[in-house]
Protein backbone atom coordinates (compact mmCIF):
# COMPACT_ATOMS: atom_id res chain seq x y z
CA UNK A 1 0.00 0.00 0.00
CA UNK A 2 1.12 3.69 -1.03
CA UNK A 3 0.76 5.41 2.27
CA UNK A 4 -1.69 8.61 1.82
CA UNK A 5 0.77 10.76 3.66
CA UNK A 6 4.70 10.24 3.17
CA UNK A 7 7.86 12.08 4.37
CA UNK A 8 7.84 14.91 2.66
CA UNK A 9 11.13 15.16 1.22
CA UNK A 10 14.11 17.80 1.77
CA UNK A 11 14.28 18.63 -1.98
CA UNK A 12 10.53 19.68 -1.83
CA UNK A 13 10.75 22.00 1.26
CA UNK A 14 10.79 25.43 -1.21
CA UNK A 15 7.64 23.95 -2.53
CA UNK A 16 6.30 22.60 0.93
CA UNK A 17 7.44 26.18 2.82
CA UNK A 18 5.44 28.29 -0.48
CA UNK A 19 2.11 25.63 0.25
CA UNK A 20 2.52 26.48 3.63
CA UNK A 21 2.95 30.34 3.12
CA UNK A 22 0.04 30.50 1.44
CA UNK A 23 -2.14 28.56 3.79
CA UNK A 24 -1.10 30.45 6.67
CA UNK A 25 0.58 33.86 6.28
CA UNK A 26 -2.30 36.21 4.76
CA UNK A 27 0.74 38.92 3.86
CA UNK A 28 2.55 36.16 1.45
CA UNK A 29 -0.90 34.79 0.91
CA UNK A 30 -1.52 38.78 -1.21
CA UNK A 31 2.14 38.39 -2.25
CA UNK A 32 2.05 35.84 -3.90
CA UNK A 33 -2.16 36.80 -5.57
CA UNK A 34 -0.19 40.03 -6.41
CA UNK A 35 3.22 38.58 -7.83
CA UNK A 36 3.43 34.76 -8.00
CA UNK A 37 6.33 34.55 -9.97
CA UNK A 38 7.91 36.98 -7.47
CA UNK A 39 6.46 35.51 -4.56
CA UNK A 40 7.82 31.56 -5.70
CA UNK A 41 11.54 33.64 -5.96
CA UNK A 42 11.86 34.38 -2.79
CA UNK A 43 10.97 31.38 -1.54
CA UNK A 44 13.29 29.45 -4.42
CA UNK A 45 10.38 27.19 -5.59
CA UNK A 46 11.77 25.38 -8.63
CA UNK A 47 10.86 26.02 -12.06
CA UNK A 48 9.69 22.55 -12.77
CA UNK A 49 7.09 22.80 -9.67
CA UNK A 50 5.61 26.23 -10.82
CA UNK A 51 3.33 25.40 -13.57
CA UNK A 52 1.74 22.58 -11.18
CA UNK A 53 2.00 24.99 -8.54
CA UNK A 54 -0.21 27.74 -10.78
CA UNK A 55 -2.77 25.67 -11.52
CA UNK A 56 -2.84 23.43 -8.44
CA UNK A 57 -2.35 19.84 -10.28
CA UNK A 58 -2.62 18.22 -6.92
CA UNK A 59 -1.44 14.62 -8.40
CA UNK A 60 1.91 16.82 -9.43
CA UNK A 61 2.70 18.27 -6.78
CA UNK A 62 2.43 15.63 -4.55
CA UNK A 63 4.16 13.68 -6.98
CA UNK A 64 7.18 16.71 -6.52
CA UNK A 65 7.05 15.47 -2.97
CA UNK A 66 4.54 18.22 -1.72
CA UNK A 67 2.93 17.36 1.18
CA UNK A 68 -1.29 16.53 -0.06
CA UNK A 69 -2.97 18.32 3.32
CA UNK A 70 -0.95 21.57 2.34
CA UNK A 71 -1.89 21.20 -1.24
CA UNK A 72 -5.59 21.02 -0.32
CA UNK A 73 -5.76 24.05 2.40
CA UNK A 74 -3.38 26.46 0.21
CA UNK A 75 -5.63 25.79 -2.43
CA UNK A 76 -9.07 26.48 -0.22
CA UNK A 77 -7.35 29.57 1.72
CA UNK A 78 -6.86 31.04 -1.49
CA UNK A 79 -10.84 30.15 -2.71
CA UNK A 80 -11.67 32.21 0.10
CA UNK A 81 -9.34 35.12 -0.11
CA UNK A 82 -11.08 35.43 -3.91
CA UNK A 83 -14.68 34.63 -3.19
CA UNK A 84 -15.22 35.15 1.26
CA UNK A 85 -18.81 35.41 0.87
CA UNK A 86 -19.09 32.19 -0.36
CA UNK A 87 -18.96 30.65 2.87
CA UNK A 88 -21.49 30.46 5.61
CA UNK A 89 -20.34 31.82 8.50
CA UNK A 90 -21.01 30.32 11.79
CA UNK B 1 -9.00 15.60 41.80
CA UNK B 2 -10.16 13.33 39.17
CA UNK B 3 -11.04 14.49 35.45
CA UNK B 4 -14.40 15.68 35.44
CA UNK B 5 -15.40 15.39 32.17
CA UNK B 6 -13.92 13.77 28.52
CA UNK B 7 -15.17 14.32 25.36
CA UNK B 8 -13.78 13.29 21.18
CA UNK B 9 -14.76 16.19 19.02
CA UNK B 10 -14.53 16.78 15.21
CA UNK B 11 -12.78 20.00 13.80
CA UNK B 12 -13.17 20.36 10.19
CA UNK B 13 -13.36 24.11 9.16
CA UNK B 14 -16.43 23.49 6.95
CA UNK B 15 -18.41 23.61 10.23
CA UNK B 16 -17.45 27.29 11.15
CA UNK B 17 -16.90 28.25 7.64
CA UNK B 18 -19.51 26.16 5.38
CA UNK B 19 -19.31 26.58 1.43
CA UNK B 20 -21.90 25.25 -0.74
CA UNK B 21 -20.45 21.94 -1.35
CA UNK B 22 -21.53 21.28 2.49
CA UNK B 23 -25.07 19.52 3.33
CA UNK B 24 -26.53 22.34 5.75
CA UNK B 25 -28.62 20.14 7.87
CA UNK B 26 -25.79 17.61 8.78
CA UNK B 27 -23.51 20.54 9.53
CA UNK B 28 -26.48 22.12 12.34
CA UNK B 29 -26.79 18.45 13.24
CA UNK B 30 -22.98 18.54 14.45
CA UNK B 31 -23.59 21.56 15.93
CA UNK B 32 -26.37 19.95 17.81
CA UNK B 33 -23.52 17.55 19.09
CA UNK B 34 -21.31 20.41 19.64
CA UNK B 35 -24.43 22.02 21.78
CA UNK B 36 -24.76 18.60 23.80
CA UNK B 37 -21.29 18.47 24.89
CA UNK B 38 -20.93 22.26 25.73
CA UNK B 39 -23.53 21.49 28.22
CA UNK B 40 -21.98 18.69 29.67
CA UNK B 41 -18.73 20.47 30.07
CA UNK B 42 -20.54 23.64 31.58
CA UNK B 43 -22.17 21.27 33.83
CA UNK B 44 -18.80 19.81 35.10
CA UNK B 45 -17.90 23.33 35.97
CA UNK B 46 -14.10 22.46 34.88
CA UNK B 47 -11.69 24.95 36.09
CA UNK B 48 -9.84 24.29 32.43
CA UNK B 49 -9.88 22.78 29.50
CA UNK B 50 -7.45 20.11 28.41
CA UNK B 51 -6.96 19.80 24.57
CA UNK B 52 -5.55 17.06 22.44
CA UNK B 53 -5.12 18.82 18.90
CA UNK B 54 -3.81 17.03 15.62
CA UNK B 55 -1.83 19.98 14.27
CA UNK B 56 -2.55 20.78 10.55
CA UNK B 57 0.92 21.77 9.91
CA UNK B 58 0.30 25.30 11.25
CA UNK B 59 1.82 25.46 14.62
CA UNK B 60 4.70 23.50 13.67
CA UNK B 61 6.05 23.14 9.96
CA UNK B 62 8.91 21.29 8.22
CA UNK B 63 11.24 23.36 10.65
CA UNK B 64 10.68 21.59 13.53
CA UNK B 65 8.10 18.74 13.99
CA UNK B 66 7.54 17.34 17.49
CA UNK B 67 5.51 14.04 18.12
CA UNK B 68 3.90 15.85 21.35
CA UNK B 69 4.04 19.48 22.38
CA UNK B 70 2.87 21.53 25.10
CA UNK B 71 1.37 25.14 25.15
CA UNK B 72 2.67 26.94 28.15
CA UNK B 73 2.67 30.71 26.86
CA UNK B 74 0.22 32.69 28.89
CA UNK B 75 -2.21 32.95 25.55
CA UNK B 76 -2.29 30.80 22.80
CA UNK B 77 -3.43 32.53 19.79
CA UNK B 78 -5.07 31.31 15.89
CA UNK B 79 -6.60 32.59 13.26
CA UNK B 80 -8.83 31.23 10.47
CA UNK B 81 -10.04 33.11 7.65
CA UNK B 82 -12.32 36.15 9.52
CA UNK B 83 -11.78 34.32 12.68
CA UNK B 84 -9.28 34.91 14.75
CA UNK B 85 -8.83 33.66 18.83
CA UNK B 86 -6.95 33.68 21.52
CA UNK B 87 -7.63 31.67 24.86
CA UNK B 88 -5.73 32.02 28.20
CA UNK B 89 -3.31 29.18 28.75
CA UNK B 90 -3.86 27.54 32.56
CA UNK B 91 -0.21 28.50 33.05
CA UNK B 92 0.64 26.28 36.01
CA UNK B 93 -1.34 23.12 35.03
CA UNK B 94 0.35 23.39 31.29
CA UNK B 95 3.82 23.70 32.96
CA UNK B 96 2.86 20.69 35.55
CA UNK B 97 1.86 18.48 32.83
CA UNK B 98 4.97 19.31 30.98
CA UNK B 99 7.39 19.10 33.55
CA UNK B 100 5.74 15.59 35.23
CA UNK B 101 5.73 14.47 31.38
CA UNK B 102 9.02 14.86 31.15
CA UNK B 103 9.52 12.95 34.45
CA UNK B 104 7.66 10.06 33.11
CA UNK B 105 10.47 10.21 30.23
CA UNK B 106 7.84 11.58 28.01
CA UNK B 107 10.86 13.96 25.61
CA UNK B 108 7.81 16.72 25.17
CA UNK B 109 8.47 19.49 23.28
CA UNK B 110 6.98 22.95 24.73
CA UNK B 111 6.64 26.28 23.06
CA UNK B 112 5.03 29.42 24.20
CA UNK B 113 4.69 31.15 21.25
CA UNK B 114 3.65 28.80 18.43
CA UNK B 115 0.32 29.65 16.18
CA UNK B 116 -2.64 27.77 17.33
CA UNK B 117 -4.33 25.44 14.93
CA UNK B 118 -7.91 25.04 14.55
CA UNK B 119 -7.93 21.65 15.75
CA UNK B 120 -8.54 23.20 18.48
CA UNK B 121 -10.28 26.56 18.57
CA UNK B 122 -13.19 25.08 16.09
CA UNK B 123 -14.10 22.51 18.60
CA UNK B 124 -14.25 25.01 21.53
CA UNK B 125 -15.40 28.02 18.97
CA UNK B 126 -18.88 25.23 19.38
CA UNK B 127 -18.28 23.32 22.63
CA UNK B 128 -16.41 25.32 25.31
CA UNK B 129 -18.03 25.43 28.57
CA UNK B 130 -20.02 28.22 30.02
CA UNK B 131 -18.18 30.41 31.81
CA UNK B 132 -14.84 30.17 29.35
CA UNK B 133 -12.20 28.53 31.41
CA UNK B 134 -8.34 28.40 30.56
CA UNK B 135 -7.20 25.63 28.19
CA UNK B 136 -3.82 23.49 28.23
CA UNK B 137 -3.39 23.18 24.25
CA UNK B 138 -1.54 19.57 23.65
CA UNK B 139 -0.13 18.81 20.55
CA UNK B 140 0.39 15.28 18.39
CA UNK B 141 1.96 15.07 15.55
CA UNK B 142 -1.06 13.04 12.80
CA UNK B 143 0.01 14.72 9.49
CA UNK B 144 3.72 14.56 9.40
CA UNK B 145 5.29 11.07 9.15
CA UNK B 146 7.01 9.63 11.08
CA UNK B 147 3.83 10.22 13.76
CA UNK B 148 3.62 8.73 17.08
CA UNK B 149 2.51 5.20 17.02
CA UNK B 150 -0.77 4.52 18.62
CA UNK B 151 1.10 2.50 21.86
CA UNK B 152 2.91 5.60 22.28
CA UNK B 153 -0.49 7.78 21.97
CA UNK B 154 -2.22 5.39 24.48
CA UNK B 155 0.65 5.13 27.08
CA UNK B 156 1.03 9.52 26.84
CA UNK B 157 -2.82 9.42 27.78
CA UNK B 158 -2.27 6.90 30.57
CA UNK B 159 0.20 9.42 31.96
CA UNK B 160 -1.69 12.68 31.67
CA UNK B 161 -4.45 10.73 33.34
CA UNK B 162 -2.29 10.28 35.83
CA UNK B 163 -0.80 13.83 36.51
CA UNK B 164 -4.10 15.41 35.87
CA UNK B 165 -5.50 13.48 38.73
CA UNK B 166 -2.81 14.92 41.17
CA UNK B 167 -4.09 18.21 40.08
CA UNK B 168 -6.53 20.15 42.26
CA UNK B 169 -8.10 21.57 39.39
CA UNK B 170 -11.32 20.13 37.83
CA UNK B 171 -10.07 19.45 34.63
CA UNK B 172 -12.04 18.75 31.07
CA UNK B 173 -10.01 16.59 29.14
CA UNK B 174 -11.29 16.92 25.27
CA UNK B 175 -9.46 15.28 22.09
CA UNK B 176 -9.99 16.75 18.64
CA UNK B 177 -10.05 15.06 15.66
CA UNK B 178 -11.26 12.46 12.95
CA UNK B 179 -12.92 10.21 12.24
CA UNK B 180 -12.23 9.14 8.66
CA UNK B 181 -11.20 11.91 5.81
CA UNK B 182 -8.21 11.97 3.41
CA UNK B 183 -7.87 15.99 3.17
CA UNK B 184 -5.70 16.58 -0.35
CA UNK B 185 -5.86 12.76 -1.29
CA UNK B 186 -7.84 11.35 -4.18
CA UNK B 187 -9.59 9.58 -1.47
CA UNK B 188 -11.02 12.75 0.02
CA UNK B 189 -14.43 11.79 -1.50
CA UNK B 190 -14.59 8.19 -0.26
CA UNK B 191 -13.51 8.16 3.66
CA UNK B 192 -14.07 5.14 5.26
CA UNK B 193 -17.18 5.03 7.54
CA UNK B 194 -17.31 1.20 7.93
CA UNK B 195 -14.09 1.39 9.65
CA UNK B 196 -15.64 4.20 11.65
CA UNK B 197 -18.81 2.48 12.67
CA UNK B 198 -16.87 -0.83 14.22
CA UNK B 199 -14.42 1.72 15.71
CA UNK B 200 -17.36 3.61 17.57
CA UNK B 201 -18.87 -0.30 18.52
CA UNK B 202 -15.85 -1.08 20.32
CA UNK B 203 -15.62 2.38 22.36
CA UNK B 204 -19.26 1.87 23.24
CA UNK B 205 -18.46 -1.48 24.28
CA UNK B 206 -15.47 -0.02 26.56
CA UNK B 207 -12.86 -1.81 24.31
CA UNK B 208 -10.53 1.48 23.62
CA UNK B 209 -7.75 0.13 24.81
CA UNK B 210 -7.58 -1.94 21.71
CA UNK B 211 -6.96 1.27 19.53
CA UNK B 212 -3.07 0.89 21.14
CA UNK B 213 -2.47 -1.91 19.01
CA UNK B 214 -3.22 -0.23 15.79
CA UNK B 215 -0.58 0.79 12.83
CA UNK B 216 0.00 3.58 12.18
CA UNK B 217 -0.20 2.26 8.75
CA UNK B 218 -3.67 0.92 9.49
CA UNK B 219 -4.63 4.51 10.31
CA UNK B 220 -3.33 6.13 7.47
CA UNK B 221 -5.03 3.49 5.11
CA UNK B 222 -8.65 4.44 7.18
CA UNK B 223 -8.18 8.26 6.81
CA UNK B 224 -7.48 7.98 10.74
CA UNK B 225 -4.44 9.46 11.07
CA UNK B 226 -6.46 12.18 13.43
CA UNK B 227 -7.42 9.20 15.54
CA UNK B 228 -3.89 9.67 17.48
CA UNK B 229 -5.81 12.29 19.42
CA UNK B 230 -8.49 10.09 20.38
CA UNK B 231 -6.61 7.37 21.05
CA UNK B 232 -4.16 9.56 23.62
CA UNK B 233 -7.27 10.25 25.15
CA UNK B 234 -8.39 6.59 25.35
CA UNK B 235 -5.48 6.01 27.36
CA UNK B 236 -6.73 8.56 29.92
CA UNK B 237 -10.13 7.47 30.40
CA UNK B 238 -9.68 3.90 29.69
CA UNK B 239 -12.25 1.07 29.10
CA UNK B 240 -14.98 3.43 30.00
CA UNK B 241 -17.97 2.95 27.46
CA UNK B 242 -18.38 5.75 25.28
CA UNK B 243 -21.45 7.84 24.55
CA UNK B 244 -21.59 8.11 21.24
CA UNK B 245 -23.44 11.77 20.67
CA UNK B 246 -23.50 11.64 16.80
CA UNK B 247 -22.28 10.08 13.83
CA UNK B 248 -22.55 12.76 10.76
CA UNK B 249 -20.74 10.97 7.57
CA UNK B 250 -20.74 13.63 5.13
CA UNK B 251 -19.67 12.90 1.77
CA UNK B 252 -15.80 13.69 2.80
CA UNK B 253 -15.73 13.13 6.01
CA UNK B 254 -16.82 11.17 9.21
CA UNK B 255 -17.73 13.73 11.68
CA UNK B 256 -17.69 11.61 15.55
CA UNK B 257 -19.20 13.46 18.88
CA UNK B 258 -18.61 10.78 21.49
CA UNK B 259 -18.02 11.43 25.36
CA UNK B 260 -16.99 9.48 28.24
CA UNK B 261 -18.75 9.28 31.53
CA UNK B 262 -15.21 9.87 33.63
CA UNK B 263 -17.20 8.29 37.22
CA UNK B 264 -17.51 5.27 34.40
CA UNK B 265 -13.93 6.12 33.35
CA UNK B 266 -13.16 6.24 37.38
CA UNK B 267 -14.46 2.39 38.11
CA UNK B 268 -13.60 0.78 34.78
CA UNK B 269 -9.81 1.76 36.10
Amino acid sequence: MTAHYRFPPAAAYPLNRCLFLLKSDAAYRARYLAAPETAMDALGVPAEARPALRAFERDRLVGLGAHPYLVFMADLRLAMERAPAAFERF
Amino acid sequence: MPLVAAAALPHTPQLLMRPDTEDRALVLRVHAAYARVERLLTAARPEAVVILGGDHVEGFFLDAVPAFAVYVGATASGQFGPYAYTFPVHEPLARHVLEAGIEREFDLLYTQDRRLDYAFYVPLHFAAPEPPVPIVPLHVNVYLPPQPTPRRCYAWGRALREILDGRPERVALVASGGLSHYPGTDRYASPDYEWDRQLLARLAEGRGAETARLTGEELDKAGNVELRTWITLLGAVGDARADVVCYEPSWHHGNAVVTWPVDRAASAR
